[in-house]
């Protein structure tokens, strides 16, 4: 790895692990989106006491869960934000 | 600019192909020539300004098509600022192709051989291992996808690959005006409906752009059926009537065919005519009010086509718009996009209803479109044998017509519809730029 951000560790898939979801989740997930460059497969995760937003990558076997708040944040970043967290790790 | 390999021989030739239109001739050969072609690719098709996609096919943020300007494939994005971007579809690392697919939607693109990551407005971002593998060598801001510098018109994209190109306002030199007649349908103007037909045809560019530059001639002959079928509202009698437009000294040219008693605007829905006789010039609604067909060409290769067309042969007939672009990929090998223009404003159904039309008679299986290609398939393939090397074409009709000095449109304007006025005008254009003067 490079000048990348270790992975996210808790919330990863264990290696192998094969995750078969159906295509339409409908409003619960898992949704499917997908360009060219790459694919992810996004869910609502419950807790015991909430719910997350989960991003599975099938290409780089990673995954985060992200709260409400985390969400909300994510919400009013700008597009520069994005830029800057690929500028960090583009790939793989 | 690259030094030009053609030999003086072309030179020579080139500079008598331009004597030759002044005089009303035109060699045959020129629409099927390889030298003809490299010539082309190097000389018009990278000073001019090239159409690249309108701007409704990327109407979100991220959105993206991949067009060409003569060899080159290149990227036009929407950023994710809202900012439209055409950059050279290569990866500056080792060349690989950014974008395979001809339309999507990506803020970022990333490349498939060894990860480099741009904005889809050209910045690269990320280089994967650029510590361990640069050490400081490289600096994101001298890599980026090369930029091709745009401008736009009424929602037409156009790039250059020359700097030193004229402003678009400049080079389109006052057709604007009958631009505005399938840009500006309706006060909310013209949107793609759909994606663009997309074909690889044995034609040469330049038979279909001097068709669509206001060939009425043809009209009758090849496209007969829709005359006597009823799907086309003019007859053989009178379809010599209207006028043929063209801005000197710029190429492009326009065909507005007139039927005496047409109403005005007929096969729009009232309510969009209505909006185009507020909307539009007193001069504009005056030329279109009396325009049946209106066909034209944008020097070099986009043209456009606006006329009735009846769905069901003897019923009223429907308005629709194609717009098309005619990319040369070879001597006498072009690749056709061809698009349906629909008034934004308008009613669903009327956008179907265009669209059926256009379908009918425009699209690659179109009834006109067969009829077209097929004549120009075999112009093509007479005009690379090796007889056609000596061979000329008149182009002589309407050689001493006066210009219509009552006429309330820019351009050198003439009467009557059929005439090569602007194909002279066109070809004459051509011949500034391939004898290098532009
Ligand atoms: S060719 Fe694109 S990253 Fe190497
Ligand atoms: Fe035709």
């Amino acid at each position: 790895m490079s000048e990348a951000v270790p992975r996210p560790e808790a919330e990863n898939p264990d290696d192998g692990e094969v995750l078969h979801y159906p295509r339409d989740g409908g409003n619960d997930g898992p949704i499917v989106v997908a360009n060219e460059f790459v694919d992810v497969v996004v869910r609502k995760v419950q807790t015991r006491n909430g719910v997350r937003l989960e991003i599975f990558s099938p290409k780089h076997n990673t995954c985060v869960r992200f709260d409400a708040v985390a969400l909300d944040c994510l919400s009013y970043q700008e597009p520069e934000f994005i830029t800057s967290l690929l500028a960090r790790s583009p790939a793989p | 600019m690259a030094t030009d390999s053609a030999g003086t021989r072309t030179e020579a030739g080139l500079e008598g192909i331009r004597d030759g239109i002044a005089q009303g001739r035109f060699p045959a050969h020129v629409f099927n020539d390889r030298e003809i072609f490299d010539t082309e690719q190097r000389r018009v098709f990278s000073k001019a300004w090239c159409f690249l996609a309108h701007e409704s096919e990327i109407p979100n943020r991220g959105d993206y098509v991949t067009r060409y300007i003569a060899d080159n494939n290149l990227i036009v994005a929407r950023a994710e600022s809202g900012e439209i971007h055409a950059s050279l579809n290569m990866c500056r690392h080792r060349g690989n192709m950014m974008c395979k697919s001809e339309m999507g939607n990506a803020s970022h693109f990333r490349c498939s051989y060894h990860g480099w990551v741009y904005k889809n407005s050209g910045e690269l971002v990320g280089v994967p291992y650029m510590k361990e593998g640069y050490g400081g060598r490289i600096d994101k801001r001298d890599w980026g996808l090369v930029k091709v510098r745009t401008d736009t018109y009424a929602g037409l994209v156009f790039g250059t690959l020359d700097p030193d190109a004229p402003t678009l306002e400049e080079y389109l030199g006052g057709f604007q005006f009958y631009l505005d007649l399938y840009l500006k349908q309706g006060s909310s103007g013209s949107e793609v409906h759909g994606p663009p037909d997309h074909w690889v045809t044995e034609t040469d560019w330049k038979i279909a752009a001097e068709n669509f530059s206001g060939d009425g001639y043809h009209t009758p002959v090849a496209h007969q059926f829709g005359f006597n079928l009823g799907y086309f509202a003019s007859s053989g009698s009178t379809h010599s009537q209207g006028w043929a437009a063209s801005i000197p000294g710029k190429g492009h040219g326009i065909g507005l065919g007139h039927t005496p008693g047409f109403p005005p605007f007929a096969g729009f829905p009232e309510e969009l005519a209505e909006e185009m006789r507020s909307s539009l010039s007193p001069e504009q609604v005056e030329v279109f009010s009396q325009t049946r067909t209106a066909v034209g060409t944008v020097f070099p290769n986009l043209s456009f086509l606006m006329q009735p067309f009846s769905i069901v042969p003897g019923e009223a007939g429907v308005r629709f718009v194609t717009m098309r672009l005619y990319h040369p990929i070879g001597p006498g090998r072009t690749e056709m996009y061809s698009w349906c223009l629909v008034p934004k404003d308008a009613s669903d159904e009327y956008k179907q209803e265009a669209y059926r039309a256009y379908t009918l008679a425009f699209a690659q299986a179109g009834t006109f479109e067969q009829d077209d290609l097929e004549n120009w398939a075999r112009v093509t393939r007479s005009a690379g044998s090796t007889m056609a090397r000596n061979i000329e074409f008149p182009y002589v009709m309407g050689m001493d017509s006066t210009p219509d000095p009552d006429f309330p449109g820019p351009g050198h304007v003439v009467t009557p519809y059929v005439n090569d006025s602007n194909f002279r005008n066109l070809w004459s254009r051509w011949s500034e730029y391939m004898t290098g003067r532009v």
